[in-house]
C-alpha cells in the first residue's frame, strides 16, 4: 500500500517535471516572461519527491518487509533511529535523497533575488538534472519494489554501520555534493544569458558557501566515524570513497576563493565558471564511482554495471553540454585578466592552482590503479605514502600564501608593509616553534616545516584580526583560516608522534612500556538492545596521569556479528585509545591494541572552526568585505 | 583556437573518458559466475600469505577429504559479517579452511585477521584476482566446498547459519 503511494508520488513528480520543462521551453521560444507556472510546478515536483521520501522513511520505520529495500536493509529488532537512517544507507534510498536535495535547492533558489530570466533558466537546468535522476531511480533502482510473499523478517544492517555518526554523515555529504548542482545550473544559466558578471558572483557566493559548509561537515563526520568505529587508530585512510568526497571539496574550495576574486576585481570569470562546472561534475563522478561498485572499499555498495553505465552516460551528457555552453559563451571579463603579483587576488589564484594540483594528485591516486587494472591487468596499490609525499611539501607552500594573501591589498602593493609583516610573523613563529620543539624533543625536517608554516598561518591570522578596527569584519575567513592552520599543525604532530602498543595481557597483569602502564583489572558482561557485550576494565597510567579505559566486544544478534568497541580517553594534548582484538585469545590472555594519538581533539576542533567560519559567512553575509 | 576545435577536443576527451570507464565497468563482468559444481578444482598457484617462502597450489589440498575455500578481503564489509561463521566452521566443526585473500593490501588483511580471528589453515594472496577468475567467482565473499578434489558446493555472498549447516552436512 505504502509502496503504491510511493511509486505514484515518484511518477507524478516525473510528469510534473516533464510539464515544467515543456512549459518553460514554450515560454522561452515564444520569448514570454511568464514564469508563474514554472514556479508552481517547481514547488510541486519538490512536494511529491518529498512525499516519496517520507513514505520510504515510513516503510523503514514500521518495518514493512514487503518493500524489497526495507527487507534487504532493515530488521524489526533494530532501534528506530537506525531503522530510519537505514533508509538512506542503501542505494535506492540514497538516490531518493539525492533527488530530494536537487529539488529542494531548486525550490529554495526560486526565493533568491536573482533576476527572473536568469533565475528560471537556472531552475530549468536544475530540473533537467532532476529528470535524469528521476528516470534512473524509477526504472533502474526503484525504492518501492515489492517482494511477495512478504517475508516475516528483514536481513538486517551491518552493525558496524549502526553508528549515529555514520547515520547522519551521508545526508550532510549529499547536501554538499548535490548543493553544488544549483551553482552548476546557475553558472550555465549565467553563461548562456551572458550574465556572468560581478552580480552573478555576488549572488552565487551564498550558495557556494552553503554547499561547501555541508560538504565539509559531511567529510568531517565521516572522518570522526572512521576514527571511533573502524578501530584502526586513524582518521583518514585515503580510501577511494573518502577521496571521491575530497575531490569536489578541493574544487569547491578553489571555487569559493576564485569567486571572491571575480567579485572584487571583475576578473577571471571564465575560471570561476569553469570551477563551478568542475565542482559539480566531480561530485557526480564521485557518485558514479561509489554507486557503480568500481571502487573496492569499506563503502562499496553491490556491484551493478547497468546502474553504473546509466550514471556514466548521464555524467557524460551533462558534462558535454555544460562544457559546450562554456566554450560557446566563454565569459569575457570587463577588465583584462591581469593582476599585480603581490596582491590578494593573485595570491588567491596561486592557491587555486595548488588546490587543482591537490585535486589532480588525489584523482590520479584514486583512478590510476583502476586504469592500470582495466587496461593492462596490472595491479598496484596507492597508499598514504604517495599522498603524503606529493601533498605535504605543497601544503607548506600553500600555508605561506594563505597567510599573506589576506594581508595584501586587492589593487596596490605596499612593499614596506609586506616586508614588515614577513619579519614580524617569522620572528613570532620562530620563537613559538623553538618552544614547541623544545617540549616535543623530536625533530625531523618535514615535521619542522609543517609545524613552522602552520604556526605562521595562525599568527598571520591573529595579526590580521588585531589590525581590524571591528573584530567581526572578515570573521568568517579568519576563523576558517585559523582552523585550517590548527588542522595542519595537528595533523603533522599526530602523524609524526603517534605511539602504538600491541601486547597479550591477562586479568590482573600489568604491562609497562616507556612512560605508559596498562593494568587489566577485570571483565564484566552486559546486555544492550540488540547485542550482548563483554567489557574489559583497564587502568592506564601515563606519567602522573591515571584513568580507566573499558573497551568491549559486542555480539550483535542480527546478523550475528562480533565487533570490537574501542574505548577512548580524550585529553587536550592527545587521545588514549584502547581496543581488544577479537581473535587471539592465547590461553587466558587477550591481545590488546593501545594507541597514543597526540592532538586528536584539535583535529576535530579545527574542522569545527573551519565549518563555523562557513556558518558565519552564511548568516552574517552583510558584514563581510 | 576556434570554437570548432575546442568542441572537437571536448568531445574526444569525453568519449575517451567514457570508453575508459565503460571498459572498467565491463571488466567487472569478466568475473561472471560459471557453474563449477561437479568440476575439478582449477589449477592455481599463489603467494602464501603466512609463509612467503612457500607457494600455495591446488596440489596442496588434493589429498584432503574436504576443504572449505573462502574468498575474502579486508575492504569487504560482508566479509566481516560472515567471519564469525568461518571461525565456527573451524573451531566447532574442525573443517580444513583455505582463505583466498582477494585484491587486498597485506597489512590491512593482517589487521582484519588480528581483529576478527584467523580460522584459516592456509591463506593465499590473490592480489590480481586471477584465482577468482579461474574459480569463476562472482564477487566476494564467496565460499566453495571441495570434496576429493571436486567442487561440490558453492555459496555467493556472506555465509549464514543455514549455509553453515549445509556445509557441515557435506562432511
Amino acid at each position: 500500500m505504502i509502496g503504491t503511494f510511493g511509486n505514484s508520488s515518484l511518477i507524478i513528480a516525473l510528469l510534473l517535471n516533464f510539464y515544467l520543462l515543456f512549459s518553460y521551453s514554450l515560454n522561452f521560444f515564444k520569448k514570454k516572461n511568464n514564469f508563474q507556472k514554472v514556479r508552481y510546478l517547481n514547488f510541486l515536483v519538490t512536494v511529491f519527491v518529498f512525499l516519496a521520501f517520507i513514505l520510504l522513511l515510513w516503510s523503514f520505520a514500521i518495518s514493512d518487509f514487503s518493500n524489497t529495500a526495507v527487507y534487504q536493509n532493515s530488521h524489526s529488532q533494530k532501534p528506530l533511529f537506525y531503522k530510519i537512517s537505514g533508509s538512506w544507507g542503501n542505494h535506492e534510498g540514497s538516490m531518493v535523497l539525492f533527488i530530494l536535495i536537487l529539488a529542494i535547492f531548486s525550490s529554495l533558489f526560486s526565493f533568491s533575488g536573482v533576476r527572473d530570466n536568469l533565475k528560471y533558466l537556472t531552475i530549468f537546468f536544475q530540473n533537467i538534472l532532476i529528470l535524469f535522476f528521476l528516470i534512473f531511480l524509477i526504472f533502474t533502482s526503484n525504492p518501492f519494489d515489492v517482494i511477495r510473499p512478504t517475508p516475516a523478517e528483514g536481513l538486517g544492517l551491518n552493525p558496524i554501520l549502526q553508528d549515529p555518526l555514520l547515520s547522519i554523515h551521508p545526508p550532510f555529504l549529499y547536501v554538499g555534493y548535490v548543493g553544488f548542482s544549483i551553482i552548476f545550473s546557475f553558472a550555465l544559466a549565467g553563461l548562456y544569458l551572458e550574465e556572468f558578471t560581478k552580480l552573478w558572483s555576488k549572488q552565487a557566493s551564498l550558495w557556494i558557501v552553503i554547499a561547501w559548509t555541508f560538504l565539509t561537515v559531511g567529510i568531517g563526520l565521516g572522518s570522526i566515524w572512521a576514527y571511533y568505529e573502524l578501530g584502526w587508530g586513524g582518521f583518514w585512510f585515503w580510501d577511494p570513497v573518502e577521496n571521491a568526497s575530497l575531490v569536489p571539496w578541493l574544487a569547491s574550495t578553489a571555487l569559493l576563493h576564485s569567486n571572491i576574486t571575480s567579485m572584487k576585481t571583475e576578473k577571471f570569470f571564465s575560471w570561476t565558471a569553469l570551477l563551478a562546472i568542475l565542482t559539480f561534475t566531480t561530485s557526480l563522478l564521485g557518485t558514479f564511482l561509489v554507486r557503480s561498485g568500481i571502487l573496492n572499499s569499506v563503502h562499496a555498495f553491490a556491484n551493478d554495471p547497468d546502474r553504473g553505465l546509466y550514471i556514466l552516460a548521464v555524467i557524460m551528457i551533462i558534462s558535454f553540454f555544460a562544457f559546450l555552453i562554456f566554450i560557446l559563451k566563454f565569459p569575457k571579463s570587463p577588465m583584462p585578466n591581469v593582476l599585480i603579483f603581490w596582491s590578494r587576488g593573485s595570491f588567491i589564484l596561486i592557491n587555486n592552482c595548488f588546490m587543482i594540483f591537490f585535486l589532480v594528485v588525489v584523482m590520479v591516486g584514486t583512478l590510476y590503479p583502476i586504469f592500470l587494472d582495466a587496461l593492462f591487468e596490472k595491479s598496484i596499490s596507492v597508499g598514504p605514502n604517495y599522498y603524503n609525499a606529493l601533498l605535504a611539501p605543497f601544503v607548506i607552500v600553500l600555508l605561506w600564501f594563505m597567510a599573506h594573501g589576506p594581508l595584501l591589498e586587492w589593487y596596490k602593493f605596499n612593499k614596506q608593509s609586506l616586508i614588515k609583516a614577513i619579519l614580524q610573523i617569522s620572528f613570532l613563529t620562530l620563537v613559538s616553534s623553538i618552544i614547541i620543539f623544545f617540549y616535543l624533543k623530536d625533530f625531523s625536517l618535514l615535521l619542522f616545516l609543517g609545524v613552522f608554516f602552520s604556526i605562521y598561518l595562525i599568527i598571520a591570522v591573529i595579526i590580521d584580526v588585531f589590525k581590524q578596527k571591528i573584530i567581526s569584519k572578515n570573521l568568517a575567513r579568519n576563523i576558517s583560516h585559523f582552523g585550517f592552520g590548527i588542522l595542519v599543525f595537528s595533523i603533522f604532530i599526530n602523524a609524526y608522534l603517534s605511539k602504538e602498543i600491541n601486547v597479550p595481557i591477562k586479568v590482573g597483569q600489568t604491562i609497562k612500556q616507556n612512560a605508559i602502564e596498562i593494568q587489566f583489572k577485570n571483565i564484566l558482561k552486559s546486555q544492550g538492545k540488540n547485542f550482548e557485550e563483554i567489557i574489559g576494565n583497564f587502568l592506564i597510567k601515563d606519567g602522573t596521569r591515571a584513568f580507566e579505559l573499558s573497551p568491549s566486544l559486542r555480539k550483535y544478534l542480527q546478523p550475528v556479528q562480533v565487533t570490537s568497541e574501542t574505548s577512548i580517553k580524550s585529553t587536550l594534548f592527545g587521545d588514549y585509545y584502547l581496543a581488544i582484538n577479537l581473535s587471539e585469545f592465547e590461553g587466558d590472555k587477550i591481545m590488546i591494541r593501545f594507541y597514543h594519538k597526540p592532538l586528536m581533539l584539535w583535529i576535530w576542533i579545527s574542522i569545527s572552526l573551519i565549518i563555523f567560519g562557513g556558518l558565519i559567512r552564511i548568516f552574517r553575509k552583510q558584514n563581510e568585505s | 583556437m576556434s570554437h570548432k576545435i575546442r568542441i572537437i577536443i571536448l568531445s574526444i576527451l569525453l568519449i575517451l573518458i567514457f570508453l575508459f570507464f565503460y571498459k572498467v565497468l565491463l571488466s567487472e563482468k569478466t568475473y561472471q559466475p560459471r557453474s563449477m559444481i561437479g568440476k575439478s578444482v582449477p589449477e592455481f598457484s599463489m603467494e602464501n600469505f603466512k609463509d612467503i617462502n612457500r607457494r600455495i597450489t591446488n596440489q596442496d589440498f588434493s589429498t584432503k577429504e574436504i576443504v572449505v575455500l573462502n574468498f575474502w578481503a579486508s575492504w569487504c564489509v560482508p566479509c566481516r559479517i560472515e567471519h564469525p561463521m568461518l571461525n565456527e566452521l573451524k573451531k566447532k566443526y574442525k573443517l580444513f579452511l583455505v582463505g583466498i585473500n582477494y585484491k587486498d593490501n597485506a597489512s590491512n588483511a593482517k589487521k582484519f585477521l588480528n581483529e576478527l580471528g584467523d580460522p584459516f589453515d592456509a591463506i593465499g594472496s590473490d592480489s590480481k584476482g586471477e584465482v577468482a577468475i579461474h574459480f569463476g567467482a562472482y564477487g566476494i565473499p564467496e565460499t566453495y566446498v571441495i570434496k576429493k578434489n571436486k567442487i561440490v558446493f558453492r555459496h555467493i555472498g556472506p555465509l549464514n547459519q543455514d549455509v553453515v549447516k549445509a556445509i557441515v552436512a557435506l562432511k
